[in-house]
């Protein structure tokens, strides 16, 4: 069953199309990040799929064919990007009054809520107002809001956005328990980190338009048979031999530093055709020391970096022609 | 695809009424006003007529008798008035007695000219002039002793002057013709009228201007963002105006009640004080009339709940919206600007046209029947159509506020709110 279906929506407002054609299809049971850059089009894109705005074309199913609106309100969780609750209302209150909203009875959305700030460690919170809270404690409340009718499928627009280090590990602790409890969680980022922890699959939009789909396990496998090495050397000599590989075109098309931290002396881009096979058995040929040897697989912020900004420069020689 | 779940709980329009309407009962500030509201009415009615007595009795005046003639009468008049007089010479100067009224000595002085009784003038200065109480009971007095100094000059009898100057009985009674009504004091009539025509236009105003800064609040704290997620536009505005308006509901009932016991203890309340309640007839309140006023209370407040809904919802911070509700304000206190109009002539046809409007009715109609000026019919027909005016003004706003909800920053042009109503 597919948790979420979006097919070819688009949404203009004025003359600025904010989502162009989009189209992807979220499977039930995984975590599923959109990414792009600020103003890419995540936020719009959410609230079509949750009816806060209508698509101008295109449409969008629901776990498997309900509609978005009312007859999907009690099974989904939609957190906005900006987030704000009643500063006079008392914690608890806030809680079952959103479960009720969902359409839980009083009694139950009571007792879920209660639940769910014990298990976010605000128990003792319960009867104090809103705004006595901290920023970070506030934000704990409007997960709980958003999860407390345990919808099918959640929706989070740029969750962590704002999240200090420790509740962006709550945040992402309940978002892998929703998870294992057969939920299906859509969430928006510009944090590719937080993604690449938790996402199975990604959905990258730049300028309102698609620019990669698929398991994020894929597409990483993908990126690093384009081949780049990252080598460590036992010594200045070490060093100074490899260079002398090194220089074979045909083997090696770039070398690059990489970055601090990274551990390694020198990054390798192989030359197209080579592989980091050849690489080891030519470097070891010349008797180079090595202290690692390894394949890179880019992260996803450098594939992200990469395909974004070779999306965005694309488009702007489309303009240009 | 997954089985839809009912809703086992309550419509989230309720649900959104039912938190309006605790958050705004829990204040503090909710209870002070609707006890202390007819508190200040009742205060409204009684002070001036106490802190008139009082000033009475304090009076202290002077009378500069240039005639000759009329200086003891006149003091031993304003004495039985319970004023404290005293004749002063007839060459005491004027810069004499303005010192006396600037050292507060004295209140003012009475300046009666070399003519008089038959012709000449009487000037009365002081600083309790202003005070109608004291131009009243002081013309009064005057009048007397005058008209008895002439009686004298002319021959006539003391007894025959008495007759003369017996009071004369004289009062007003509103009446429509009606078979079997009750008379009333035509003074009452209008008094009540008023003061429910003044309590729907408070309640009214303040109630509907509630909803719009609920609204802006709700945008500047962003909560809104998680509302509609949560729930339609339309059931957030519905369920916002339901909530203020059940507790202006409450308010008002309350007032009504408090109001109806005041008004029927009226005797004893001003004889608490010491103050005569002057044997008025107050007009007879039925359920009938209490249904006109409430109806008219919830459809007036619903037209401008609805209307104050959708300004909340094109502007983003209270300062714009203070700008934006100016208009509105200002048709509503036509209303108001025209209730002597109504009160003069409640059968005329401005009176008909005012109470027909859906901007005026709301305010001035209850007013209108309390009077007797309006004809069931004519009450029909001003019913008719305000509640199809506030619908249609709900349905418009509804669209814009689905719209301008999520709109932060600039205001919308009249053409892009123009584009929102066809969204």
């Amino acid at each position: 069953m597919l948790a979420v279906r979006v097919d070819g929506i688009t949404k203009r407002f004025g003359n600025h199309v904010a989502v162009d054609d989009v189209s992807f299809e979220v499977p039930a049971g995984v975590i599923y990040g959109v990414l792009g850059p600020n103003g890419a089009g995540k936020s719009t894109t959410l609230r079509m799929i949750n009816d806060i705005i209508a698509p101008d074309a295109g449409h969008v199913e629901l776990l498997g064919g309900l509609r978005p609106g009312a007859e999907s309100a009690p099974h989904v969780g939609f957190l906005p990007e900006e987030r704000g609750l009643y500063p006079k209302m008392r914690v608890l209150e806030m809680i079952t009054f959103m479960g009720e909203l969902r359409g839980l009875t009083g009694r139950d959305a009571r007792a879920r809520g209660e639940a769910w700030l014990e298990r976010l460690g605000l128990g003792q919170w319960r009867k104090n107002k809103v705004q006595d809270l901290s920023k970070g404690m506030q934000q704990k409340v409007q997960f709980a809001a958003t999860m407390i009718h345990e919808p099918e499928l959640v929706i989070l627009d740029e969750p962590w956005s704002g999240l200090d280090p420790i509740n962006a590990d709550v945040l992402r602790d309940v978002v892998r328990e929703q998870q294992a409890a057969g939920r299906t969680v859509l969430f928006s980022t510009h944090l590719m980190e937080q993604a690449e922890q938790i996402c199975e699959h990604i959905f990258i939009i730049a300028r309102g338009q698609k620019v990669l789909d698929g398991r994020l396990a894929d597409i990483k496998r993908a990126a690093a048979a384009d081949g780049r090495v990252a080598l460590a050397f036992a010594g200045p000599a070490d060093r100074e031999r490899a260079q002398a590989v090194l220089a074979d075109r045909a083997l090696c098309a770039a070398t690059r530093v990489p970055a601090p931290g990274d551990h390694a002396d020198l990054e390798v881009e192989l030359a197209h055709g080579a592989d980091a096979q050849r690489l080891l058995a030519a470097l070891v040929a010349a008797t180079v020391a090595l202290r690692r040897f390894e394949v890179v697989t880019p992260t996803l912020h450098q594939i992200f970096v990469e395909r974004v900004g070779r999306d965005q420069a694309q488009v702007a020689e489309r303009r240009a022609s | 695809m997954i089985q839809p779940r009912k809703r086992a709980g309550l419509p989230d329009w309720l649900v959104i009424a039912r938190r309006e309407l605790l958050e705004r009962l829990r204040t503090p500030w909710f209870i002070v006003v609707t006890l202390l509201g007819p508190v200040l009415m009742v205060a409204l009615v009684v002070v001036p007529v106490v802190l008139g007595r009082v000033g009475d009795q304090t009076a202290r005046v002077q009378i500069v008798d240039r005639s000759g003639q009329l200086g003891e009468a006149l003091r031993a008049a304003l004495v039985a008035e319970k004023w404290r007089a005293e004749v002063v010479p007839a060459d005491t100067d004027e810069q004499t007695l303005r010192a006396r009224i600037r050292n507060d000595h004295i209140d003012g002085y009475l300046v009666v000219s070399a003519e008089a009784p038959a012709a000449g003038t009487f000037v009365y200065r002081g600083d309790n002039a202003s005070a109608e109480h004291v131009m009243r009971s002081l013309g009064k007095v005057v009048y007397g002793v005058v008209l008895a100094a002439r009686g004298k000059a002319l021959e006539i009898s003391d007894d025959k002057v008495t007759q003369l100057l017996a009071p004369v009985d004289f009062t007003t009674r509103h009446s429509t013709g009606e078979e079997g009504e009750e008379e009333t004091s035509g003074l009452a009539a209008f008094l009540i009228g008023y003061v429910v025509m003044f309590v729907l236009y408070l309640a009214i105003v303040l109630y509907a201007v509630n909803v719009l800064r609920s609204v802006v609040q709700e945008k500047t704290n962003r909560v809104v963002e998680i509302m509609v997620a949560a729930a339609k536009p339309r059931a957030l505005m519905l369920g916002k105006i339901l909530g203020v308006g059940a507790v202006g509901l409450v308010q008002v009932t309350v007032w009504a009640v408090m109001g109806l016991v005041t008004i029927n203890q009226r005797g004893a309340l001003l004889g608490m004080f010491g103050v005569d309640a002057g044997g008025w007839n107050v007009p007879p309140m039925d359920a009938a009339d209490i249904a006109v006023i409430l109806s008219y209370f919830l459809l007036g407040y619903f037209f401008y709940a609805a209307i104050f809904a959708a300004i909340g919802a094109m502007v983003s911070s209270e300062q714009e919206a203070q700008q934006a509700q100016t208009p509105v304000m200002m048709i509503l206190i036509i209303p108001m600007l025209c209730v002597q109009l109504v009160a003069n002539d409640p059968r005329g046809g401005v009176a008909e046209l005012l109470t027909q409007l859906p901007f005026s009715s709301a305010v001035l109609m209850p007013m209108r029947w309390s009077l007797g000026g309006a004809s069931p019919a004519s009450l029909a027909v001003s019913m008719g159509i305000l509640a199809l005016s506030t619908y249609l003004v709900a349905r418009l706003a509804a669209r814009i506020y689905r719209v301008g909800i999520l709109m932060y920053g600039k205001r919308p042009t009249l053409r892009e709110l123009v584009r929102w109503l066809r969204y």
